[in-house]
Parts: structure tokens; C-alpha cells; sequence
């Protein structure tokens, strides 16, 4: 078994039914974990903004920092590789929040938001979540069943 | 003994700051310093020496031939790499402590720390806060130095800090004051106290929680390392210990009237310096 690391604002997808994929420290940001059953394709983004229109030039270097880039990014690196929209399991978590009454502090939810409207618009079914609070997560993929294990701060493991 | 008295007898015994790091940030902020001065400093301490060679010589740099001169080095890499680069050394050695009690892992309270650092760094250029570049990057490396003392001593009155937390009431911090009576960012102000660090750096660890408390006159400082803290922890360069659980002190983005996009923006560039830093510091992002 080997372990790949997807880093902030990162994404990688495999093949290899060896591989585990693992992001690590989820807080605003939102991982974002696909898999074909059938191709045995899986992908992990860990995304960190909504939106790249603050920065075209460095989002253009960047995909997989920012929602809108990242997402059409993971889908279609895994597409290479043969996996099926319509077979695709989706599951998200992140978007955590720190103790802000003001809302100053409002990215996580705000990451969340902009992957509903994208998979509303785009016919795409969330499978499992794990969203929002003031924890800190851990996301793993394994490539030979797809299975996601998150490991949630003061919670401990949990399958997703 | 009692407890408060156990931790100060602690941080009596932690390792002092080493001096070879203040006497250099001396001389380097004096403008138009000699660098043979700086040479003369830094060349008694044998590590300092070689990690400045060894940054230089870094794939980093990808200079064509290898530097071996301590003067040639300090002269490529300017005032401004070699504050950092002696300010993090010091602080890595620091963090890197293990922890028993706030069981997290070895490098994470590091990561932490140099990620408010840059964060802070990133927040002041951005934002044209006028403040002194080494007293804002010094703070915010050594904001949760209290950690490394207090972690060895919760141990069994760690389960009632985490409850308190888990309920969602309480921050981090806060479960640690109502518990212990004192909390990481108090301990940490003693250390660099203790430390001889400038008022204005001690008022800013100690109340980087509480920012509202420092001294009007370090309330700016204190103000931005709470910020700079605040999104560190946001982004994902927290620990596992406390996750999220701390209270956002956004009162600087207000008052500089920042947006969503503004914010967003400043996050952006932030991940850009940091993948930078942990290259040149050798420190994994994770
Ligand atoms: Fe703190
Ligand atoms: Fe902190």
C-alpha cells in the first residue's frame, strides 16, 4: 500500500488499486473525494477558495486552490483515466468555521456553497458529507473499494 | 507547589533564546550595518553558520557554483532572508520539542507557528500596516511558544480542557483558563519575558487571544498576530488538538473595511508565500 499526499490546494487522481489518497488538516477548505466502482478511479481535491476571479493570472497556475478550477479539473483528470460521470460515489467534507460570531471568518461556508450550485447545475448527487463545525479533518481514499475514512479532530476515525 | 508555580519554575528552565539570534537582529537593524560585524557574530555559532551555507547552496537558489565564504553567504542572501532564516531557526529548535500532553504531531505546533509568521508578514505588506517587519514576523513565530511548556504539564487535566471544548461553548483557550486557571498565550508572554523580548512582543503573545486587553500602544501588534493566527488555523496550518475552536478576532479587517474578496485575495497570496517558505525551510506542508 502506498500513501499520496494531496497538499493544500491540490489534486490527484490513481488507478492503482494500492494507493491510498490522504489530505490532510481540512478546516475552511473542502475535500472533495470521487470514485468509479467500476473503473476503479478515484480522485481527492483539497481545495481552499470559491472563486478564481480574484486572480486569473495566478489561478491560472493554481487550478486546484480554487472551487470553480478544481472541481471540472478532478472530473476530468479521472475521466481520463475511464471513469463514468454516471457511476461517479461523491463525497465531500470540510468547510469548517472558527468561533466568529461577526461571520468575518466565513470561507468554509461559503467553499460549501459554491460546490452545491455547481453540482446542482450540473446534475451531480453528494453520496456523503461531513460538514462545517470547529473540527479539523483528515480525509482518506482507498483506491481499491473507493472507501472514505475521515479522521475528525477530538472525534477520531469515522467512515464516511 | 502549586501548579502556576510548577509551569514558572519550567520556564526558568527553558533553553534561553539564543543570543547569537538577538545580537544579529541588533546589528542587521541598524541601517547600513557593517556585514563583517554580522560575520563576526554569527561565526560563533557553528549551527547558524552552517544552516545559512546550507540555505544558500540550497536547490532553492540554484546558484552555479558552491558558496563556502560565511561573509559571501550573508551577502547573497540580503538582511531580509537572513532575519527570517535566523528568527525561524531559533523557533523551529523551540516548537520542535516533543509534546506529550497536547499530544500533536512533532512538527505540527512548528508549521503552525511559521505559517501565522507568514501569514502576519503577508497581512502587513498587503494591508500597509506601519509596524516593524521583525517585531510583527518574531511575534507571531513565537505567539504559541506556551504551548510547548504547558503541554507537558495538563496531562490528566487534559480530558476536562477537550470536554469543554467538545461542548462548543468554550474555545481552546478559554477551557484551558477555566480549567488550569491560566491559559498557553499567559505562559508564553513569561517566556519571552523571560527571554528579554520587547514589551510590545510579550503583550503580543500574551493576549493573542484577546486581543482587546493589550496595552493601547501594542494593540495594533497584537491586533494583527490575533488575525494573522485566526487564518492560519482557518486555512488548515492549525493542530489537531484544538481544530478550530478559537474565537475569530476580525476586528482589523474591519476597521480597514475589507470584503469577502479582499480576504480571499490576502489567503491567496498567503498559500503562494507559505509553499515558498516551507521550501526554503525544508519544512513539509502537509
Ligand atoms: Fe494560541
Ligand atoms: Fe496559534
Amino acid at each position: 500500500m502506498s500513501l499520496v499526499t494531496i497538499g493544500i490546494a491540490d489534486l490527484k487522481v490513481s488507478n492503482n488499486p494500492e494507493d491510498t489518497l490522504v489530505t490532510y488538516s481540512l478546516g475552511s477548505c473542502i475535500g472533495l473525494a470521487v470514485y468509479d466502482p467500476v473503473a476503479k478511479v478515484g480522485g481527492l481535491l483539497h481545495y481552499m477558495l470559491p472563486d478564481s476571479s480574484i486572480n486569473q493570472e495566478k489561478a491560472a497556475k493554481n487550478p486546484a486552490m480554487f472551487a470553480n478550477k478544481g472541481i471540472p479539473l478532478l472530473f476530468k483528470q479521472c475521466y481520463k483515466l475511464g471513469a463514468d460521470k454516471k457511476r461517479m460515489i461523491i463525497k465531500v467534507a470540510g468547510g469548517s468555521q472558527i468561533m466568529d460570531a461577526a461571520g468575518t471568518f466565513n470561507i468554509g461556508k461559503r467553499n460549501y456553497a459554491i460546490l452545491r450550485k455547481m453540482f446542482w447545475k450540473n446534475n451531480v448527487m453528494i453520496d456523503g458529507e461531513d460538514i462545517g463545525g470547529n473540527c479539523n479533518r483528515t480525509m482518506y481514499m482507498q483506491l481499491d473499494d473507493g472507501k472514505i475514512n475521515l479522521k475528525i479532530s477530538k472525534k477520531g476515525m469515522v467512515e464516511l | 507547589m502549586n501548579l502556576m508555580e510548577e509551569i514558572i519554575a519550567a520556564v526558568d528552565e527553558m533553553p534561553p533564546f539564543p543570543q547569537v539570534v538577538h545580537r544579529a537582529m541588533q546589528v542587521i537593524a541598524i541601517p547600513e550595518y557593517e556585514v563583517s560585524n554580522l560575520v563576526e557574530i554569527l561565526k560563533v555559532d557553528q549551527a547558524v553558520t552552517a544552516n545559512i551555507l546550507k540555505l544558500c547552496n540550497s536547490a532553492y537558489f540554484g546558484l552555479p557554483r558552491k558558496v563556502s565564504s560565511l561573509k559571501e553567504a550573508v551577502v547573497y542572501l540580503g538582511s531580509d532572508q537572513l532575519k527570517q532564516l535566523l528568527l525561524s531557526g531559533a523557533a523551529s529548535k523551540i516548537y520542535e520539542k516533543p509534546s506529550e500532553g497536547y499530544a500533536v504531531f512533532a512538527d505540527e505546533l512548528w508549521r503552525h507557528a511559521l505559517a501565522t509568521a507568514v501569514m502576519s508578514q503577508v497581512l502587513r505588506r498587503h494591508l500597509r500596516l506601519k509596524i516593524d517587519e521583525n517585531m510583527v514576523f518574531t511575534a507571531a513565530l513565537l505567539h504559541d511558544v506556551g504551548k510547548v511548556v504547558l503541554s507537558s504539564f495538563v496531562s490528566d487535566r487534559y480530558i476536562a480542557i477537550e470536554s469543554m471544548v467538545e461542548s462548543g461553548d468554550y474555545s481552546f483557550q478559554e477551557a484551558e483558563k477555566d480549567v488550569l486557571g491560566f491559559d498557553h498565550a499567559e505562559i508564553g508572554g513569561k517566556i519571552a519575558e523571560s527571554w528579554d523580548f520587547p514589551p510590545s512582543i510579550v503583550a503580543a503573545i500574551t493576549f493573542h487571544h484577546e486581543p482587546a486587553r493589550s496595552p493601547k500602544e501594542f494593540r495594533l501588534l497584537t491586533e494583527l498576530v490575533a488575525l494573522a493566527n485566526n487564518l492560519a488555523v482557518m486555512v488548515g496550518y492549525g493542530t489537531g488538538v484544538d481544530g478550530l475552536a478559537c474565537r475569530g478576532h476580525g476586528l482589523l479587517l474591519q476597521k480597514l473595511k475589507l470584503e469577502e474578496k479582499d480576504v480571499e485575495e490576502l489567503i491567496l497570496l498567503f498559500q503562494m508565500e507559505m509553499e515558498k517558505t516551507c521550501d526554503i525551510a525544508g519544512v513539509s506542508e502537509r
